[in-house]
């Protein structure tokens, strides 16, 4: 039967939608925003969130976010939202950096793999290195091979405008 | 470009680093030649010439680089860029990356430059671009991505920086420009001129490109990497890794001396999106996504 057939396909759709589930993890609101009932714009509003409020960003799919919060729970534009608390960096500021830099080894790991920082001032004691800059451009892919590595990964390319700076739009 | 050119380019570095005294000699002069006429309190009107640049309401045009003198520029700055951190000794990881930004340069308006990533030894968390196609991130903020998307975003930015020629503009206002745009035809490589142009080592990194050329570069990011079909918000989603952990976080020092903060940056892209994207599915190619061994 067809319908048998078509579960399965449903389904995998289904998963494909579903998008990443992000350990719970606090944000704050950058600016207020509706609070959807699904992740896309004409979907119905459930609330409202206010600049400053805190939310709890439990899933992300595409340029969404779902978050609960005081005001309640739905999905929001994900660049209305910080991740983390305080500009400065507030208690939880070691966050993912902190995670990161862990992985990498923080101290004594770190030692032995010679970590090295990019400073200002290295950058500017800095000299030419030819050799570098040879094994460097030989891994220089073409355009066609780039391609082929896309279509790899199902990666198809589409006509998408480019976004006006946001003053000439208002 | 065609890497013969490439090779022409080289092969006037040799020359010009193991040439004759007499051309340095000349190559020297010219210099305070050119410094002297730019320092004269009433320049001559500059005219149209074939390497020379055209008159853009009395500053010289972009369009008087050619190509070759770009990628001139851009080697000496990504050779500088290197001598100050390596390439990360991963081939399999530089050829990744090098696939990831060439798809997502093949996007822009000039798809068919010879575009060049890479992946340096630094645990900065930051990402470079210099003129010509030259763009590296380093394995800090390497190891941050989660996914393919993540990566193209970061990369789509620095090749925004690229093909709006940035750091170009940012050379031209030095009074040396139009030198360097005179004589880059016939010098090319470690050379002194295009030292003098792009200041000591690798400082070209260390300084600030307009706010307004930052956020115009995360506009540019975010529709290139939809452009090649992934998931437009790789980007932002660093973008929120970085600002979550704070300026007071390792390795982050330079990029936030260098660029808007991460909340304004997020601010400037969501005017600019408004809701532009929200039905535009894109990849993030987690499970494809190269890790750094540890």
């Amino acid at each position: 039967m067809n319908t048998a057939g078509r579960i399965p396909v449903l389904l995998g759709a289904l998963l494909l939608t579903v998008g990443t589930a992000l350990a719970a993890d606090g944000g704050s609101v950058l600016k207020a925003d509706d609070l959807k009932v699904a992740p896309f714009r004409d979907a119905r509003t459930v609330g409202s969130l206010a600049a400053g409020d805190r939310v709890e960003i439990l899933k992300k799919q595409g340029g969404w976010f779902q978050v609960k919060s005081a005001k309640g729970s739905g999905w929001v534009r994900m660049l209305s939202i910080r991740r983390g608390a305080a500009r400065k960096g507030g208690p939880d500021a070691a966050g993912i950096l902190g995670l990161a830099s862990g992985r990498a080894g923080t101290g004594r790991v770190v030692a032995t793999t010679g970590i090295r920082g990019l400073t200002e001032e290295e950058l500017k004691a800095a000299t030419y290195n030819e050799t570098e800059l040879k094994e460097a451009e030989s891994y220089s892919t073409s355009r066609a091979k780039a391609a082929s590595f896309a279509a790899k990964g199902k990666l198809v390319a589409r006509k998408v405008d480019y976004l006006p700076p946001p003053d000439s739009a208002r | 470009m065609s890497r013969r050119v490439l090779v022409a380019i080289m092969s006037s570095l040799l020359l010009v680093c193991f040439g004759s005294p007499a051309q340095a000699v000349d190559l020297g002069q010219e210099l305070k030649n050119a410094i002297e006429r730019n320092t004269q309190p009433q320049a001559e009107p500059s005219s149209p010439q074939s390497s020379g640049g055209i008159d853009v309401g009395g500053v010289r045009g972009l369009l008087g680089f050619s190509v070759e003198e770009e990628v001139a520029i851009g080697r000496q700055a990504a050779g500088t860029l290197l001598g100050a951190a390596p390439l990360v000794k991963d081939a399999k990881l530089q050829k990744y990356v090098n696939n990831v930004g060439r798809w997502v340069a093949s996007q822009s308006e000039r798809p068919d430059l010879d575009w060049h990533f890479g992946v340096i030894d630094s645990s900065d968390i930051n990402a470079f671009a210099a003129p010509g196609g030259y763009v590296f991130v380093t394995k800090g903020l390497y190891r941050l991505l989660q996914s393919e998307s993540e990566l193209a975003g970061v990369l789509a930015h620095e090749v925004g920086h690229v093909i709006e020629k940035h750091h170009l503009k940012v050379l031209q206002q030095s009074q040396l420009l139009d030198l360097g745009s005179r004589l880059l035809s016939q010098t090319a490589g470690e050379h002194q001129i295009i030292k003098n142009l792009i200041g000591n080592g690798a400082e070209i990194f260390a300084r600030s490109l307009d706010r307004t050329a930052e956020y115009e570069a995360d506009r540019i990011a975010v529709v290139l990497a939809a452009r090649a079909g992934y998931d437009a918000f790789g980007l932002p989603t660093v973008l929120q890794d970085i600002g979550h952990a704070g300026e007071d976080s390792p390795g982050v020092k330079l990029l936030f001396k260098t660029h808007p903060h991460p909340d304004d940056r997020l601010a400037h892209l969501d005017d600019a999106v408004g809701d532009r994207f929200d039905t535009l599915k894109g990849q993030t190619l987690e499970r494809r996504f190269y890790r750094i061994k540890p």
